[in-house]
């Protein structure tokens, strides 16, 4: 499935009219259990889904239209990831709903760093290039990554999840993922055209524009 | 102070977080109502997320958190400490955040827990409980090794606790002589942190490998199988520390201990003596201290819990959550104490309000690293079905993975303390 918006809505659409859970997970798919089950995500994605870096993804806000379908792509395993099929299957469409919702109604709040992330670790942290950046805002343009991704990145219009702000290091590690043919992400196809013309150096760039547009 | 009623000791309370913990007993004016008053004991993973929730659901309810010590040094990623890959300085937390939610936080030692009259002693007074929470992590069987008490904690670490402890290991490891033999004692299940022996040796090998490659480490275990057992191995394999820098000897090779002498640093299997320069034992286990204050451990050193709620099945409103809790289905990590306190603060909130509980949901996830940028977790996601607790999903890295995978899951590990910390302490 490419996440085109119209296919995406349709989707959505048969998700809610056929959404009605006729198991025993319904009891889980109420508006508490799904603020309780969104705050479960809280342990990587951060309180109310503000993540504190350096690789995860700040979830808060995020539309559903973009959550709801993303959650079952990574389900089913159409969506590559480390961790995130493991832990979606655990949950019905109606709970991935409930969940969703709750975390779509969460609020962006900026992202703040944290300053414990500039001390020692044993790991390479990626840090934010303004020069690069700067290239990086220029090339989005060109390329058009700004037409979907309006607003510098910060539109969640329908479908479309936020970018800017987001953790450089999950930025990068997404464009790598969605470079390697091997793992065929799913995307818009107009997206994946312009992806595919796109050389790595290019993609980092945008990645730091991106983090960079808080 | 003594005698108080809910509505006195609410006052006192106020009068707590007015004056900035001048004393329990300090004068001053009430804050309005009859608000329901919970008391969270213990604040490590478990205990900070309940206070902080509970709070985040209702900010009516008054909420005082009893924690002995003023930081609280994480022992998730302490493993990275202890070879230089990390500061201690960047696993401690303080209680400011908790403070800035409405928390009033008191730094006493609890020195009884009266579940009928519903009121916990410390030093400083007697607090009056709606609910109490208690999340004392785990405690040491000193009887279980001989020769291994609490004065051989000091040569003979066991850093299974972080603090004080893994400096003291991680100043034994750094002064090793490069040819020097190391011993690590695991302790046999249920224990705290499943997997973290298994890192924590996975990099005390790196550490060998890259910095002092004539010696070696000895990890004597009494059991033959533990927790991400074939990552792990093929880990060890892959990274090159199996047979060279690393040497495993599980329970039908000989590997329980039976006695230790910290004197002669030697350490005494069945079969064998192993003298070493460094020897960490990490002691077996049963629940914190303040649940057999309470009355809450049954006989195998566990408090049993009702696993949709986690209130004790032995004590009336008494919820007892993380590393304590038996809860059969859920390792004793930190991030399922976290996953439990939201439970048990869903559940609270809802007792308080008339309100049946909300189906739980449980989940775990846990990073190990086994040398930089290179990661690999386990998952769990589960919910309460027929009274237990039952996985829905999750399960382990791959097998075989490609290094990129390796390195966004260390990273990620990185991330995930991150988040949980702030999501804990923030």
């Amino acid at each position: 499935m490419h996440l085109n918006k119209k296919s995406l809505l349709a989707v959505a659409g048969a998700m809610i009219a056929g959404g009605v859970a006729m198991n025993a997970d319904e009891a889980r798919a109420d508006m508490a259990s799904g603020l309780a089950m969104a705050n479960t995500c809280a342990g990587c994605h951060g309180t109310d889904g503000m993540a504190n870096g350096p690789a995860m993804p700040n979830i808060a806000g995020q539309p559903a239209n973009y959550l709801i379908p993303v959650m079952k792509e990574f389900r089913s395993g159409e969506r590559y990831s480390t961790i995130m099929g493991r832990i979606a299957k655990g949950y019905s469409d109606a709970e991935i709903e409930a969940l969703s919702k709750a975390v779509a109604g969460w609020k962006w709040t900026g992202g703040a760093e944290n300053p414990k992330l500039a001390m020692k670790t044993g790991e390479t942290i990626a840090m934010v290039k303004p020069a690069l950046a700067a290239e990086g805002e220029k090339l989005a343009k060109e390329m058009k990554c700004t037409k979907c991704h309006e607003d510098g990145g910060k539109s969640t219009e329908d479908d479309m999840p936020r970018v800017a702000g987001q953790h450089l290091d999950y930025l990068l590690f997404k464009m790598e993922d969605y470079k390697d043919e091997a793992l065929k992400m799913p995307q818009p196809k107009k997206m994946k055209k312009r992806m595919d013309k796109a050389s790595a150096k290019e993609l980092e760039a945008i990645s730091h524009f991106w983090a960079a547009n808080k | 102070m003594s005698k108080l009623t809910r509505r006195s000791f609410v006052k006192a309370a106020g009068g707590v977080a007015a004056v900035g913990l001048a004393g329990c007993g300090a004068a001053s004016p009430s804050i309005a109502g009859n608000k329901a008053q919970v008391i969270v004991v213990g604040g490590g993973y478990g205990g900070a997320t309940a206070a902080k929730y509970i709070k985040k659901a209702d900010p009516n309810v008054s909420v005082i958190l009893i924690e002995q010590n003023k930081h609280y040094y994480s022992c998730p990623l302490s493993n990275p400490v202890l070879v230089g890959m990390r500061d201690l300085e960047v696993q401690k937390w303080g209680y400011e955040g908790l403070k800035k939610h409405g928390i009033t936080v008191v730094h006493e030692t609890v020195t009884g827990v009266d579940t009928g009259a519903k009121k916990v002693t410390t030093a400083g007074g007697v607090f009056s409980y709606d609910k109490l929470v208690l999340s004392p992590g785990v405690s040491f069987n000193y009887d279980a090794i001989e020769g291994y008490d609490e004065a051989a904690t000091k040569t003979m670490t066991h850093a299974w606790k972080a603090g004080p402890q893994t400096a003291i290991l991680r100043d034994q490891i750094d002064a090793m002589k490069d040819g020097g033999t190391m011993v690590l004692v695991a302790p046999p299940n249920p224990f705290r942190c499943p997997p973290g022996p298994y890192e924590r040796a996975s990099l005390i090998a790196h550490y060998f490998k890259t910095k002092k490659p004539k010696s070696k480490l000895i990890v004597l275990d009494p059991k033959d199988k533990f927790s991400k057992f074939g990552l792990f191995q093929s880990g060890w394999e892959k990274l090159g520390y199996k047979g060279k820098y690393l040497e495993w000897v599980p329970a039908g090779e000989g590997g329980k201990v039976t006695r230790v002498d910290p004197k002669t640093n030697t350490v005494y299997t069945e079969m064998d003596e192993f003298k070493a320069d460094v020897v960490n034992v990490i002691p077996p286990q049963k629940a914190g201290k303040v649940a057999f204050l309470a009355g809450v451990a049954n006989d195998k050193g566990w408090c049993p819990i009702d696993f949709k709620t986690f209130e004790s099945t032995m004590a009336k409103d008494v919820y007892v959550i993380g590393d304590s809790s038996a809860a059969a289905g859920l390792p004793k990590s930190g991030y399922a104490a976290n996953s439990e306190a939201k439970v048990a603060a869903a559940a609270i909130i809802a007792s308080l309000q008339g309100k049946p509980a909300p189906m739980p949901t449980y989940v775990n996830t846990c990073y190990s690293i086994l040398a930089p940028n290179y990661g690999i977790s386990v998952a769990l996601v589960s919910t309460l079905k027929d009274g237990k607790i039952t996985k829905l999903s999750g399960g382990l890295s791959p097998m075989e993975a490609t290094p990129a995978f390796r390195h966004q899951e260390a990273l990620y590990a990185e991330s995930w303390y991150q988040a949980i910390m702030n999501d804990t302490f923030a």
